[in-house]
């Protein structure tokens, strides 16, 4: 009734996420837990090693891409669900104010819960069509005995099921709250736009004042667009330097996954910029402000905020690397020292810059198609 | 000088095919003030939006001094709007996380107007200036929306129901600070109402019904906002 089927295949993101998710920990502790079934058939001190080795990677990998990734899908579902509740407060105040409990209500973003089945069903599946690869790739020297291909039903559970669930519930209870505001603020659209008024009063031109309040009043896109740009940073260039530590198959998938995480959660957060900004943009565009202004007031007040996140991913790629080296492979000879690499991080900065630009780019065009009536009705 | 010729509004996709503008036509000349009346639903505010540009129209052709509005590229027609035109609309549309004074604010920064807090003064509310709209009455948003075109000293100026949500006192205050300005600035206007009475401010009375304009005549002697009944 309130949240139905289209709504939810917008939420492409939490899908694209999940399946990442479940993709890199099925395999990864799917070979864990068939790694582990071998020990005993080991013979050789080098290959005793080698076996501990590749234990503690795979658990690496598994919990970090894993982790990082289940609380990125955290993190989205609940903007999405808070962006969701925000540009539908009138429908949802109407709802409550004609009576509707916030539980009757909030049970239907129950459905948010789908798109997390579906991508981690897919992932895990895919996992298993891409399993005899990572075998393959991860014993190609020989030091191992052949590791079968078991299928767990347990990691199913685990990882489908389970989050499934998990994102139900969370939705349930996250619009729970955000219900919580009395009907009558939720039909004026009041709480979509807490005032947080300027410190001091300031007489700055429109268009600046307009960009200091959009960057003052929503607070969760800074967040949003800074981690975006986080994870970005931190992947493509973590997944260079895995080149040289790891094997070659980690790093594409590591670097894989960080380009559509960061390009879904920046995609995701000016997309939504620009749709709560929507009436905004087009009052302005009636006033005669062009294209060009109107983007520049509703976005270019993130940009500071994308510089910092791609400076924090910097730093904590390099602080991770540098842990993992010295902890994982600090008995194992051979591994070079891993040290601060300029011109990835300078290559990574002009990708960034480049994406960065083009989506901005594409969204003057975009503002420039809204129409006007759309809006009026709305 | 405005020339509309023959101009046709169509809704709705080919099997629902609505026509809202039956092919009106019409010439306004600057300075002029022109009401329009006619009963819900006549195409009052659709005739507004396609004569300022807000949306294309089907057929027929707009003209502002010679230059056809109709087939402008969309950059080419924010431009004309930004140089030429006001907008009160009947559903006000303030920015919902900026005070009163920066609503206003974004009509005036579009031609350096340094003035327009007289302006907020002038409509009665001084003592509102750090509002949000959502803190305010409906009349009182109006009148920011007023305040917001008359700021941007437009050339011509629309006005869908400014005085729609007023009260009579209240009404009188910002029409009359409306024609005041008009007679300092000289801008064109163009105003619905469902009022009869307003109306006789005007130079220009134009009925409308069903997309079509029925009646059309000049007032010999426009009254003012405190000599008409209201
Ligand atoms: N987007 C749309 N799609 C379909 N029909 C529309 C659309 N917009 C307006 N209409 C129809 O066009 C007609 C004219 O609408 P308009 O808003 O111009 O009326 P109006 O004269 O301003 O009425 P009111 O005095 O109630 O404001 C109405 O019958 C309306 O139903
Ligand atoms: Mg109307």
């Amino acid at each position: 009734m309130i949240v139905n089927f289209k709504d939810i295949y917008k939420m492409i993101g939490m899908f694209i996420v999940s399946f990442c998710a479940v993709l890199v920990s099925t395999m990864f502790l799917n070979y864990y837990l068939d790694l582990i079934t071998v020990e005993n058939l080991i013979t050789t001190e080098v290959s005793q090693i080698f076996y501990e080795a590749q234990c503690s990677t795979s658990k690496v990998v598994s919990t970090v891409s894993g982790g990082c990734l289940l609380l990125t899908t955290v993190v989205l579902l609940c903007f999405d669900i808070r962006h969701y509740v925000d540009t539908r407060q009138k429908q949802l105040g109407v709802l409550k104010a004609l009576g509707y409990t916030r539980l009757t209500i909030a049970g239907n973003f129950r459905m948010f819960g789908l798109p997390v089945f579906a991508g981690t069903a897919l992932g895990y599946a895919f996992a298993h069509l891409l399993m005899p690869k990572l075998y393959e790739l991860q014993n190609k020297d020989g030091y191992l005995p052949e590791v079968p291909i078991t299928f767990h039903p347990k990691l199913c559970m685990a990882l489908v099921l389970l989050p499934t669930i998990f994102f139900s519930i969370l939705a349930i209870l996250y619009s729970y709250i955000k219900l919580k505001v009395p009907a009558l603020q939720l039909m004026r659209e009041q709480s979509a736009y807490k005032i947080v008024p300027a410190k001091k009063d300031t007489d700055l031109p429109f268009l600046q004042e307009l960009q200091r309040s959009n960057v003052r009043q929503k607070k969760s896109l800074i967040f949003f667009i800074t981690f975006a740009v986080f994870c970005f940073s931190a992947m493509t260039q973590m997944s260079f330097s895995m080149d040289e530590l790891a094997s070659r198959m980690m790093s594409i998938m590591v670097m894989a996954i960080g380009l559509v995480l960061a390009v879904v959660t920046l995609f995701i957060a000016t997309t939504s910029v620009i749709k709560a900004n929507r009436k905004t943009i087009t009052m302005m565009k009636v006033f005669g402000y062009s294209a060009k202004e109107c983007q520049k007031a509703v976005l270019s007040g993130y940009r500071p905020w994308a510089y910092l996140g791609f400076a924090l991913g910097t730093v904590y790629q390099y602080t991770l690397l540098k842990i993992a080296v010295t902890i994982i492979f600090k008995d194992m000879e051979g591994v070079p020292d891993y040290q601060f690499d300029l011109p990835v991080m300078l290559i990574a900065l002009a990708v960034f810059l480049i994406l960065y630009e083009m989506l901005m780019f594409s969204y003057t065009k975009k503002i420039e198609q809204l129409s006007v009536k759309e809006i009026m009705l709305d | 000088m405005i020339q509309i010729k023959n101009l046709h509004k169509y809704y709705g996709t080919k099997d629902s095919k609505t026509e809202v503008l039956k092919g009106i036509s019409l010439e306004i000349n600057d300075g002029d003030f022109v009401a329009i009346l006619g009963a819900s639903g006549s195409g009052k505010s659709t005739l507004l939006n396609v004569i300022s540009g807000l949306e294309p129209a089907d057929a027929g052709t707009v003209c502002y001094n010679g230059q056809n509005i109709c087939g402008m590229s969309d950059g080419e027609i924010t431009l004309f709007r930004k140089k030429t035109i006001g907008y009160v609309f009947q559903q006000y549309f303030l920015l919902p996380n900026l005070n009163v004074e920066k609503n206003v604010k974004m009509g005036a920064d579009l031609v350096k107007n340094k003035d327009y807090r007289s302006l907020i003064e002038a409509v009665g509310l001084a003592g509102k200036m750090k509002k949000y709209p959502h803190e305010l009455s409906g009349g009182e948003q109006q009148r920011v929306s007023v305040a917001r075109a008359l700021a941007k000293r437009p050339k011509v100026l629309y006005l869908d129901e400014p005085t729609g949500a007023l009260d009579e006192a209240t009404g009188r205050l910002v029409l009359d600070l409306i024609c005041s300005l008009k007679k300092e600035l000289a801008f064109t206007m163009v105003m619905v109402t469902h009022n009869q009475n307003i109306a006789e401010m005007a130079d220009t009375v134009i009925s409308m019904n069903s997309g079509k304009i029925v009646t059309q005549y000049q007032n010999e002697h426009p009254k003012s906002a405190y000599q008409i009944a209201w």
